[in-house]
């Protein structure tokens, strides 16, 4: 099985060089925002919205937050993308080996997840060594916060991919585009049913505001979310994660030659 | 006396894909030998080596390999099997260093050090990416890997297809080296009949997903001729002895299936001993009248 993953992360070769690009940008650009957000530029700009009400301190600190947070969160997104092992290996005709390899059908399929879950470990590790730096240099956001942040992707990135390699066996080679997109409707269908009631109100809100100072205080909910309650997300990812495990193998052990 | 073993055992295996179907395929592959495995393309050769190695679930039937029937523990039985497809299947990005890294962490017999020393034999350069190699330089990767796990068994889909006959050559004489072992056998699918008269002692022919012939080769040649008469004495050849004839504007050709039967009944008629491709030739167009 160790085999099987040292080849997938083979095939992500050229990603994780990719990967390495982007947390060095990532490192330099959060650095020099939390240095500018405390003696700089934008610094001078939070404390004019401040001043010329356009803005609450909530609101500021929030909107600071939201852009270092997006930030945090490229390493994760580029650390792995599944799709790139499964294109990989139906481009080589690679399936037909492995099913030839002394490892039943299960092992094979445990090799695949636990690939991109241990990317995305190393991923999500170096994200919170990097939240510690940037926690100690600003008062937006305390390190417990990132670290729910950081959690919270990890965990929506690993149920996209546990998504994605479902579809990808589901539907075979050469349909990882469509696994893609299966996986991201599946996942904002289910954010909107679970969420209903929320998406109601801020549609409402947006619809309503006729004064142009709309209450911001609607958007930061789904942040205070993540930042207390990540670990619902850690859950489902999990559940999300063995499901998927165990459908997909069912589905390939009745296909054969997917995986 | 000792048994004859079958390595591989092939007991009425059907598959059905709608468009093609694997019919009550049975045929045995006995321990120490080197099977050739023949059929026009498209006849189920591939079909059913995937069988074999468990790679599709089979509709009906059984395959056993070694003794044990493939679905009880097919993962550990592919220990002992290596395998050559006739694509490399390996990643393009993945040098012969890569492969090293990755079978020795799948097989628990890979010796790493048999291994370099075929891609030395092989002239293969270790550290050049595998996309960039010749398609003889694939197949003998594929071979270098199937060799160096300790395999008893081969199992090899067309390996010799589209190479030039020097690669060939090199090959069967890698081959042979293979089944001087006592436990070691191969199973060889090819439609190229030339290099399986030089090495196998079995022939399975398969022709639409049906079996056609089976047997040891020598005894398959021996008694297959090609009787050549005029046309006109075409319909004084007994129907059982023929299994396919062909016209041409000097005479008759006429595949039998019992030469000698056919020398002693005709003999006015000259019968000479008929190649594993004429044999070939003349089933598969029999089955399509």
């Amino acid at each position: 099985m160790k085999g099987l993953i040292l080849k997938d992360v083979m095939s992500l070769k050229h990603q994780l060089k990719i990967f390495v690009f982007v947390l060095f940008g990532v490192v330099v650009t959060s650095i020099l925002f939390v240095l500018s957000a405390r003696f700089g530029n934008l610094a001078l700009a939070g404390r004019e919205m401040l001043r010329t009400e356009q803005a609450s301190d909530i609101d500021v600190k929030n909107l600071a937050t939201v852009a270092l947070v997006l930030f945090m969160l490229l390493p994760i997104a580029t650390v792995g993308d599944v799709v790139n092992v499964f294109q990989a290996d139906g481009k080589a005709g690679f399936y037909r080996i492995a099913g030839a390899f002394p490892l039943p059908v299960s092992k094979r399929l445990l090799a695949r997840f636990l690939t991109i879950y241990a990317l995305f470990g190393i991923g999500t590790l170096i994200d919170l060594v990097l939240a510690l730096v940037l926690s100690s240099l600003t008062d937006l956001i305390r390190f417990r916060d990132f670290c729910g942040i950081i959690l919270s992707a990890a965990s929506v990135m690993s149920i996209y991919s546990a998504l994605v390699i479902f579809f990808c066996i589901l539907m075979g080679y050469g349909s990882q585009s469509y696994a893609q997109i299966f996986s991201l409707l599946s996942m904002g269908l289910a954010l909107i049913l679970c969420n209903l009631k929320y998406c109601g109100s801020l549609i409402k809100a947006i619809t309503t505001d006729q004064s142009g100072s709309l209450d911001m205080t609607i958007f930061w909910r789904p942040l205070d979310f993540i930042k207390e309650k990540f670990w619902i997300l850690v859950l489902i990812a999990v559940i999300v994660s063995i499901v998927s495990y165990v459908v997909s193998l069912k589905v390939a052990l009745r296909k054969r030659g997917v995986i | 006396m000792d048994e004859i073993k079958n390595v591989i055992e092939l007991n009425n295996v059907t598959k059905d894909y709608g468009d093609f179907k694997l019919d009550k395929v049975s045929f045995y592959v006995p321990e120490g030998s080197v099977c050739g495995f023949i059929g026009q393309n498209g006849a189920g050769k591939t079909t059913t080596i995937n069988l074999i190695l468990d790679i599709i679930k089979r509709d009906g039937g059984d395959v056993r390999v070694f003794g044990q029937n493939v679905d009880q523990d097919s993962a550990s039985l592919r220990e002992d099997i290596g395998v050559v497809f006739d694509e490399m299947g390996f990643h393009e990005f993945m040098t012969g260093r890569d492969i090293n890294i990755m079978m020795k962490n799948i097989y628990k017999n890979w010796d790493e050090a048999t291994f370099f020393e075929y891609l030395k034999r092989f002239s293969l350069p270790s550290k050049k990416k595998c996309g960039d190699f010749s398609r003889g330089m694939r197949m003998k990767l594929q071979i270098a890997a199937a060799l160096s796990h300790n395999a008893k068994l081969l199992v090899m889909d067309e390996p010799t297809s589209g190479l030039d006959p020097i690669v060939r050559n090199e090959m069967t004489d890698i081959f042979r080296e293979f089944v001087l072992q006592e436990d070691h056998t191969i199973l060889l699918s090819s439609h190229i009949t030339s290099d399986l008269e030089k090495i196998a002692d079995e022939v399975v022919f398969i022709n639409g997903g049906r079996i056609v012939l089976s047997g040891n080769k020598d005894e398959i040649l021996e008694k297959h001729g090609i009787l050549r008469c005029k046309k006109e004495a075409l319909s004084k050849i007994s129907t059982s002895l023929v299994v396919g004839s062909e016209m041409s504007s000097f005479g008759c050709e006429v595949l039998v299936n019992d030469r000698h039967a056919a020398a002693k009944l005709y003999p006015d008629m000259v019968c000479e001993s008929a190649s594993l491709e004429q044999i070939m030739l003349y089933y598969v167009s029999a089955d399509r009248r």
